[in-house]
């Protein structure tokens, strides 16, 4: 059987509606609004605006782009939390009971006991033949 | 001619909601994860669309913030993942009902 992503029909369409009528009520708010036209950002690149604005070169950001505040403490602040976010991520997905192994995982995350089922059988394999290997040595002598 | 800005809004506002569907119906936690993307992009849609509005380019410089706390979230959450699918044999958000087990 293939495992193909099916659409799913077995879903609670009250949550549908809530979130239609959210969306109602947001279009609304939107359509009449009566915002102006946008102003746009002239001439000028964008993207070196962006870098500029970003490490506090506000200096250098020509002026049709705007009073753009400097970003290097919010840069820096995201930095940190993605460093941690690593960390989180390398230690939630580490097992504890595996003692710091670097081997790779190849076995989806399956569980141990299952996993230690295979080795046992492939290593009770290896003793048999080793066992018929000393028992045929004893019948010799 | 520049698109008007209640179209990047109503753009936005269905991208929200269609996450917030996906929020309330799913039960699988990496369907969860996919959802709660979807509002934060929504988000990132408004901070452009009135960057652009006010000709100021603060919004879109906080964007880019806003997509690496996304990623940031990400690590954290297929993490979240992984011990769930070890400790129940599945990502069934629903099952994982109590804080201790």
């Amino acid at each position: 059987m293939t495992t193909r992503p099916r659409l799913a029909t077995d879903v609670n369409y009250v949550n549908g509606i809530a979130a239609l009528a959210l969306f109602a009520v947001l279009a609304y708010v939107f359509v009449t609004a009566g915002l102006e036209p946008p102003r746009g950002f002239g001439e000028g690149s964008i993207v070196a605006s962006i870098g500029y604005a970003m490490f506090d070169l506000v200096d250098l950001v020509p002026e049709e782009h705007g009073n753009t505040e400097g970003f290097l403490v919010a840069f820096l602040t995201i930095a940190v939390v993605l460093d941690a976010a690593l960390d989180g991520a390398v230690m939630l997905a580490r097992r504890d009971d595996e003692g710091g192994s670097t081997e790779a995982a190849t076995d989806g995350g399956q569980p141990l006991d299952e996993v230690d089922d295979v080795d046992d059988a492939s290593t009770g394999v290896a003793t048999d033949e080793s066992g018929a290997e000393t028992a045929t040595a004893g019948g010799d002598a | 001619m520049a698109i008007v800005t209640e179209y990047y809004l109503l753009l936005s506002a269905a991208v929200f909601c269609i996450g917030l569907y996906g929020i309330l119906t799913r039960e699988s936690a990496l369907m969860f994860l996919m959802s709660v993307e979807l509002m934060l992009n929504a988000a990132n849609i408004n901070f452009v669309a009135f960057a652009f509005y006010w000709g100021n380019l603060t919004g879109q410089v906080f964007s880019l913030f806003t997509m690496a706390l996304a990623a940031a979230e990400v690590a954290v959450g297929i993490g979240i993942i992984l011990v769930l699918y070890r400790n129940f044999d599945g990502i069934d958000v629903t099952e994982a009902a109590t804080m201790r087990w």
